[in-house]
């Protein structure tokens, strides 16, 4: 219906329609169907339609005037017509008569409920103008209150109007009454709201309280009343503070007084918003307790100052301050403090002083190092991570994150640092070449010589007269050096778990994981620093104290002759030459390590030594000669060698010994050429770790072998 | 980009003065903000930015520091793992110049003694009021074997250049501690194939 009316109505489609051509019989025929007019039934639009219509008509008159007498029906249409137009006329009128009536009706309905609403309104501001006089007079100033809130919901232009009516001036005079009840009615709230909360009346006060919003006055009430909370609080809180500095000093809880007093005063508070929730949200609606709470942080923040700075004069924390700082050899002045940032200053002369003390703790434990027989590691390691991991967690109570990063920092410095250094120079001075026996007596005997020294402070700064001590000490510092490597991972992994919480509460922004992940990053890389250290460590115990041992060992090889007879590779087998001692010493050698070193290191020093064996092994036997019985003597020699070194170290030995078994292979051979049985396209799984050039001079250590026969060998 | 998306890792520490523009520097590179009004820094703060430099990713984290004396040792403690220390005054202000020799000896007693020192005199954008001739801070900056640069926070002048000037040397002096070093050291950045570094014109 909607869009054929739009049709309709618009002009340019209306006078738009082509004029019927002459040339076209149809001519006659309107653009209006009989059914489209059928289906019309709004006034407009049925107006328009014959409109146009008529419009149609006149020209079909005034161009065809023959026409009609062509065709005689157009008598019976034109009849139709007429008679269709007088029945819209009809229609017309009738719609009109009754829509009309309608309207009025309409209109009376309305004007007559805005009567009645302005007469329940009128009645209602009667009603409460009596009711406050009465109530004033009575009192009973909440029954006053919900009259003037009743009078307050009414609507203002409602009442404008009425004063403009027959009983305007009665209004008017109702009005007056009612406003100036509704100042009076504020004044005396206000009045005995005040002599409430003087004479702490707390009944009264909360029923003042409650009346403020009735009469709008919901930022009032709630100031007024926190107004009344923050002097509570601040009674309290200097009650609390005097309390404080009466304190003795002997007091179990004297040392934390201070932060004692911040615990109540916070808690105080807490409970005071907390008792007074229900009554803020019931009467003032939900989300104005923010209001309240806002005024008592103020307040709160206001207390924590005055306890803050009743802490520093009494501590007389800037005078320990300056006297730490004199101690660091800094030379600074103090300026002026404004309040604003007397947390993190506070937080600054704290960690000054926490690192002060974990630095002369740290000093403390080193230089009360102590070792105990049976331990492996000294006293000083687990005391310095006990001190850093107590300065850091101290650190972390105060839930500021910058606090705590400078914490990790100063602990990542004094460990990678300071700590570091007393280590690497106990390992600087070495570990001390002596003869196997030596160590043997010294690990049991040194004992007691460190212990003593250690107790005068002296022992890795003065020269260290016995060479057991300096071994020992040697040892201990490499087990201490991988502890520490240790403990670093784990102090790491311990505060990342710890500050999981603290930033689950959101503390210190955004950026505080970010800044923890880095600081705690450079402290695990210290870890690492360590790690270096030991290698280092474990190369010097190598060089110095294995290598010398077994040199002589080693070379032991050459005294027993390679070149052997039959009677001779018996009575070996019967009473072993050499390797079956070289074994015993080396085991001798390695259980004093083992028993002082801890596994981890233990299995890298076999590693090396291991790699080592093999090594001088190898150049040892390319010095000696053999015959066919002597190779099959050292290919039984290599055999229990590699059968006890496997037996020693976690570490894949057979392929430290490949090439030294290859060449016992090559030693065993019974003519030159058999090695083509082993080499080229015939060795298959073998892997040749010696070049042809070397295989010929394997070859040519068996005196049995031609060297003519060698040199012919195509490899 | 993912955590470790990137070839270098360096930190970067401002100091100086309060109130010589640590902060504008910081932001005005970061997030390219000038933010007028700024209030002093309390303790530190962090931002990180990763450059690309011929094609290599660095990371870097800038660390800002409070530049008055009371918040001092909180900043100190950062001073030891900062691969570059950009150390800032204020052209306009005399005393912020004067200090450098109290600044060059925190750096001497707390910092790495490999880090790298980069002398920024901010402010250019209030030159009429200029109370540090350049050619005094040059000197300076000479004699202390620092390498010199006027930036202004506000105009954004020499602010990119600053940092990525910095980033380059960064770059160079690790490749180089890879070469005498080998492997024995950890580095701030990813041992890489050593390549000819022609990009920097630092110095």
């Amino acid at each position: 219906m909607a869009t054929k009316m739009a049709d309709l109505d618009s002009p340019p489609k209306l006078s738009g329609v082509q004029p019927p051509s002459e040339g076209v019989g149809g001519g006659r025929c309107s653009e209006i169907s009989a059914e489209l007019i059928r289906s019309l039934t709004e006034l407009q639009e049925l107006e328009a339609v014959y409109e146009r219509l008529c419009g149609e008509e006149v020209r079909e008159e005034l161009l065809e005037p023959g026409r009609r007498k062509l065709h005689p029906n157009l008598q019976l249409i034109e009849g139709d017509a007429k008679q269709l137009a007088g029945m819209i006329t009809f229609t017309c009128n009738l719609a009109e008569n009754v829509s009309s009536k309608v309207r009025q009706l309409d209109l009376a309905k309305n004007r007559l409920y805005q009567a009645i609403q302005r007469a329940d309104d009128i009645l209602d501001l009667k009603f409460c103008m009596d009711g406050v006089q009465t109530a004033l007079r009575n009192e009973d100033y909440e029954q006053a209150a919900a009259h003037i809130h009743r009078y307050l919901c009414l609507d203002k232009s409602v009442i404008e109007l009425s004063r403009q009516g027959k009983e305007g001036s009665m209004i008017d005079a109702n009005l007056k009454l009612l406003q100036e009840a509704e100042q009076r009615l504020k004044a005396i709230v206000a009045e005995k709201f005040a002599i409430a909360t003087k004479e702490g009346d707390l009944p009264q006060v909360e029923r003042f309280f409650k009346i403020f919003p009735l009469l709008g006055l919901h930022e009032e009430g709630l100031r007024k009343f926190s107004e009344y909370l923050c002097k509570q609080v601040a009674s309290k809180a200097e009650e609390n503070l005097l309390m404080v500095l009466g304190t003795d000093m002997s007091d179990r809880r004297a040392a934390v007084i201070f932060a004692d007093t911040l615990t109540l005063l916070f808690e105080g508070i807490a409970r005071i918003v907390e008792t007074h929730q229900p009554i803020v949200e019931t009467y003032y609606g939900p989300g104005r307790l923010y209001t309240l709470i806002k005024y008592l942080q103020v307040e709160c923040d206001r207390q924590v100052e005055k306890v803050v700075d009743k802490f520093i004069k009494q501590r007389d924390y800037h005078q320990q301050f300056r006297h730490v700082q004199n101690n660091l050899m800094r030379n600074s002045t103090t300026e002026k403090i404004e309040p604003s940032c007397t947390m993190q200053e506070l937080i600054g002369l704290y960690v000054t002083m926490e690192e002060y003390f974990m630095r002369e703790t740290v000093n403390k434990a080193v230089a009360l190092d102590t070792y105990e027989k049976g331990q492996l590691t000294s006293s000083m390691v687990d005391d310095v991570f006990y001190i850093v991991k107590k300065c850091i967690g101290r650190a972390l109570s105060s839930s500021s994150i910058d606090c705590l990063c400078a914490m990790i920092n100063l602990a990542t410095t004094e460990l990678e640092s300071d700590f570091r250094d007393v280590l690497c120079n106990k390992l600087r001075m070495g570990f001390p070449a002596t003869t196997f026996q030596d160590i043997q007596r010294g690990v049991t005997s040194a004992v007691n010589i460190m212990h003593s020294s250690l107790q005068q402070g002296k022992f890795d700064t003065k020269g260290i007269e016995s060479t057991d001590e300096a071994k020992l000490s040697f040892l201990v510092t490499l087990n201490n050096v991988e502890v520490c490597s240790e403990n670093i991972s784990t102090l790491k992994k311990t505060l990342e778990s710890d500050c999981t919480k603290l930033f689950s509460q959101g503390i210190g922004g955004e950026q505080a994981q970010a800044k923890f992940d880095s600081c705690l990053s450079d402290l695990a890389a210290v870890s690492n620093k360590f790690r270096d250290l030991l290698q280092e460590g474990l190369t010097e115990l190598n060089s110095t104290a294995i290598k010398p041992q077994l040199q002589p060992w080693i070379n032991s090889f050459f005294s027993v002759s390679h070149n052997i007879e039959e009677e001779e590779f018996n009575d070996y087998e019967a009473n072993d030459p050499w390797v079956q001692q070289f074994i015993l010493n080396l085991e001798q050698q390695m259980a004093e390590f083992k028993a002082s070193l801890s596994p981890v290191i233990y299995d890298s020093l076999t590693g090396l030594m291991t790699s080592l064996v093999a090594v001088e092994l190898e150049k040892v036997v390319l010095k000696s000669t053999f015959n066919r019985l002597g190779g099959l003597q050292f290919d039984k020699e290599l055999r229990s060698l590699i059968a006890y070194l496997t037996t020693v170290t976690t570490w894949t030995i057979r392929d430290k010994f490949a090439r030294l078994s290859q060449m016992a292979t090559i030693l065993n051979l019974e003519r030159v050429t058999e090695i083509l049985d082993y080499w080229g396209p015939n060795s298959g799984p073998l892997t040749w770790r010696l070049t042809p050039a070397e295989v010929r001079q394997v070859l040519a250590l068996r005196i049995d072998f031609r060297s003519e026969d060698i040199k012919r060998l195509r490899l | 980009m993912s955590m470790e998306d990137y070839d270098f890792l360096f930190k970067i520490v401002l100091i100086g003065n309060a109130g010589v523009g640590k902060t504008c520097l910081v932001r005005r590179f970061t997030q390219g903000l000038f933010p007028p009004g700024q209030g002093a820094t309390i303790g530190v703060d962090f931002m990180i930015k990763t450059v690309e430099i011929n094609g290599e990713k660095v990371k870097l984290q800038i660390w800002d520091t409070a530049g008055q004396e009371r918040f001092r040792s909180i900043t100190q403690s950062y001073y030891r793992s900062a691969n570059a220390l950009i150390l800032t005054y204020d052209i306009t202000c005399e005393e912020s110049f004067r200090c450098l020799p109290e600044w060059l000896r925190e750096i001497e007693q707390y910092a790495s003694n490999k880090v790298i020192t980069v002398l920024v005199g901010n402010k250019i954008d209030l030159a009429e009021r200029r109370e540090v001739s350049q050619q005094r801070a040059e000197e300076f900056s000479e004699a202390q074997d620092m390498y010199y640069l006027e930036t202004s926070a506000k105009e954004s002048d020499n602010v990119e250049k600053l940092f990525l000037d910095l980033a380059c040397r960064l770059i160079s002096e690790a490749r180089q501690n890879t070469l005498v070093n080998n492997v024995s050291s950890p580095l701030p950045g990813e041992g890489k194939s050593i390549s000819y570094l022609t990009c920097c014109n630092f110095n």
